[in-house]
């Protein structure tokens, strides 16, 4: 019998030997979970299909450059399930993100033919693989292995989601609030853009939600300058990642 | 920049220049040369991690080296959404961040997305 996605985290944590904390491990097992799962646009085996491109991409230890197709060069594993544009423009968020463009991502909406909500999708696999597995090279334990897929159709559960200001991609607004979206934008005044991103796919928003908790800081402590585990002050956590963003060339 | 912030809200001042530079201890951010190995590390040399690693454990402890870990990951996280979504910030947010920006050179970033 196959291991759970959640066995697969747990045993990598567990076995380091490192005092991990529940809560992180309960996240990285959380977004497992889903990894290899039917989506809202994708299915289990298509959402493998990205999270395998993206490992691979991570792992590429001479990445080709941005301008350059991936497929063709050979860096990726090849899928029958995505077209070969669609690994490219995968594997170029997994390793030049502070690349892309609206004018790269217009012609990549082309090209693939997926939808916003499709790539929204794609981003939350990314970003799922992205942070465990970074994780764990950064602790120096094991790299989990990935879920085996789960059959079943993407629920294709659509938001009203709208152009917007301060995005490429359409989002939904407070005002259009959903209650799918309502753990995420209840009570708050405002939504910043980059977590507003993700609302097109609210399951994409928990993935979102949930890692950040975990990682970062829980989103009800982010008002509080001064908020610490006991471990890192705040004023650490925010040099590591502005350290980190700068690296990748982020500017947001 | 949540570093700025949190600094004044402590009545630190902070040098935000150290962010991609050379990152030496000061009171604003304790341990910066350790913090600043890992995340460096992680990026330019994969294979220096152990020793970036061991040197946060020496000066800090454990908990704080994974909590430092699970920071990075999270940025890997955050610089995707924003980059892949063509994230902006609002025009007045740009415009209080617009020197910083500028002497740190964040703004020659293609990320930039600046209108």
């Amino acid at each position: 019998m196959s291991q759970t996605p959640t066995s697969i985290i747990e045993a990598c944590h567990e076995s380091s030997g490192l005092e991990i904390r529940a809560d992180l491990t309960a996240a990285h097992a959380h977004v497992w979970e889903k990894l290899a799962a039917p989506g809202t646009w994708w299915n289990g085996a298509e959402r493998l299909a990205i999270a395998e491109i993206v490992g691979a991409a991570l792992d590429d230890s001479n990445p080709v450059p941005p301008w350059e197709s991936a497929s063709a060069a050979g860096h990726l594993p090849g899928s029958a399930l995505l077209s070969s544009e669609l690994q490219d423009a995968v594997y170029r968020l997994a390793v030049h993100a502070g690349t892309l463009t609206e004018d790269w991502y217009l012609k990549m909406r082309d090209a693939t033919g997926i939808t916003p909500e499709q790539w929204v999708e794609a981003i939350e696999v990314t970003i799922s693989v992205a942070s465990v597995l970074r994780f764990a090279q950064l602790a120096g334990i094991d790299r989990p292995a990935f879920p085996v897929s789960i059959e079943g159709e993407p629920s294709r559960q659509g938001q009203p989601s709208r152009p917007a200001k301060h995005h490429w991609v359409p989002v939904v607004h407070l005002e259009d609030k959903t209650p799918e979206l309502a753990p995420f934008y209840d009570g708050l005044p405002a939504v910043a853009p980059v977590i507003r991103a993700l609302s097109s796919v609210p399951a994409a928003m928990d993935t979102l939600a949930t890692l950040s908790s975990a990682q970062y800081i829980p989103t009800a402590e982010m008002v509080d300058l001064n908020w610490s585990r006991g471990t890192l002050s705040r004023r650490q956590i925010e040099f590591v990642a502005g350290r980190l963003s700068a690296h990748r060339e982020c500017f947001y | 920049m949540m570093l700025r912030a949190s600094s004044s809200a402590n009545n630190m001042e902070v040098d935000l220049s150290f962010i991609r530079g050379e990152a030496e201890e000061n009171g604003a951010v304790q341990h910066a040369p350790e913090l600043a190995e890992l995340v460096d590390a992680s990026i330019n040399d994969p294979g220096s991690l152990a020793p970036a690693r061991s040197a946060l454990v020496e000066v800090t402890d454990q908990a704080t080296m994974l909590d430092a870990a699970a920071v990075v990951a999270n940025f890997e996280m955050m610089t995707r959404i924003a980059d892949g979504t063509g994230t902006r910030h609002p025009s007045d947010r740009l415009e209080s961040m617009s020197e910083m920006s500028t002497s740190m050179g964040l703004d020659e970033f293609v990320s930039a997305r600046l209108e």
